[in-house]
């Protein structure tokens, strides 16, 4: 069972072939202007690497954010795609949950936690279990300050993984020895972790549909143009 | 409201040079709304914006790709909303992001989408003249365009309408 995993909702790009036996080739890359375009060709490049026929793929599994549109959009489509091409099931994670099980050999309650841009987080809680995590709540959207507030109200130790944490962490630093804050090495959700993640559900084929593999937004928007200001003339 | 300044292009490459000129005082997470009806000459300016902001490749509608994305002297943007209904269409283009990563953004339709953008930005509307003439009023919203007007007026002063 190979599957390949693909991670593109923060600005590292992360892309990753294994099976139950483990990680056969995986590349992180962080994102520049327009990087968005390394995807395809990385995957091309570690199948090659690994080698291993895109036609003995059983699976793809994508992250489906919260995160930054640009990349999840390239991410999920390259996803969808081969999925459909390869005629294979395609599974979607929440990047914050693959965020949370890369630190998971840990007695700490875990807060992934990615950065939203515009001053804001997107991040949930998670406790550690036998084999992996268990999300305590939602996914959530809001600033670093709210985000102290609630881990106060918590009478516990907290793990702070992700690109979230390190961008905002003078003000989660308030929090003092209630927190650690995991290293820069592992502040984005990783391919690798994807990909361990999803194997389970393709060996108990519990794939997405294709249509529903569309990315996490949390922060969404209602709103409708506001065309009836103006005549779109034609 | 902000400052208005209104230029006259006799023809389409003057539309490219008004917008060339402009594009000198453009930076980096710049918003330019384009506004005028079809065929007002809205990919034109912003082809002559690209050129002298250092593009090579050709400049094509974004009407039916929604997005086009350059790369000259900075990371340029060019949106078109208009085959869009809802703000969160216009957000999966990523449009914050772009911002943040500090790309020029030329949106056309822009200026039903205003509550997108960033406190300062640039509207440019382009209204149809005799022949290939065209009126181009130019408003800055915002410090940011405040503190660049005088820059701006000298830019244009060649083409600056009585």
């Amino acid at each position: 069972m190979i599957v390949l995993g693909i991670e593109t909702s923060t600005p590292q790009t992360s892309v990753a072939i294994g099976s139950e036996q483990g990680i056969l080739a995986a590349t992180r890359v962080a994102r520049t202007h327009g990087g968005d375009e390394v995807v395809a060709p990385t995957v091309r490049h570690l199948l090659d690497l690994a080698g291993v026929e895109p036609s003995r793929l059983s699976g793809v599994a994508v992250g489906l954010g919260p995160g930054l549109f640009t990349g999840m959009r390239v991410g999920i489509a390259t996803g969808r795609g081969l999925a459909q091409v390869l005629r294979i099931p395609i599974v979607g994670m929440a990047s914050l949950d693959v965020l949370a099980f890369g630190v998971r050999y840990t007695r700490r309650l875990i807060c992934a936690v990615v950065d939203a841009r515009r001053g804001e987080v997107f991040h949930a809680f998670y406790r550690p279990m036998h084999g992996g995590v268990a999300r305590e709540g939602t996914y959530q959207v809001g600033t670093a300050e709210r985000l102290v507030g609630e881990i106060e109200a918590r009478p516990e130790e907290v793990l702070l993984v992700g690109n979230g944490a390190l961008v905002y962490r003078r003000v989660l630093e308030e929090l003092g020895s209630q927190v650690e804050f995991v290293s820069a090495g592992h502040a984005f959700p990783d391919a690798a972790a994807l990909v361990e993640l999803a194997v389970p559900r393709f060996v108990r084929e519990e794939a997405d549909r294709p249509v529903d593999v569309v990315p996490y937004y949390v922060r969404k928007s209602d709103a409708e143009i506001a065309w009836d200001r103006r005549a779109r003339s034609a | 409201m902000g400052a208005t300044l209104r230029v006259l292009a006799p023809t389409g490459e003057d539309t490219r040079a008004v917008a060339a000129a402009i594009a000198q005082a453009l930076g980096p997470g710049d918003v330019v709304a384009l506004t005028g009806e079809l065929g007002a000459g809205k990919t034109t300016f912003v082809q002559g914006a690209a050129r002298a902001l250092g593009v090579a490749d050709p400049v094509a509608s974004p009407t039916f790709v929604l997005m086009r994305q350059y790369r000259g002297t900075l990371p340029i943007a060019h949106v078109d909303v208009y085959r869009l209904n809802r703000i969160q269409e216009v957000l999966d283009l990523g449009f914050e992001e772009l911002l943040d990563e500090g790309w020029v953004v030329f949106v056309e339709w822009g200026d039903v989408v205003d509550a997108l953008f960033p406190g300062s930005y640039l509207e440019v509307e382009l209204a149809v003249g005799p022949d290939e003439s065209r009126e181009i009023r130019v408003t800055g919203h915002g410090p940011v365009w405040l503190a660049r007007w005088e820059r701006l007026e000298g830019l244009l002063g060649e083409w600056r309408a009585a």
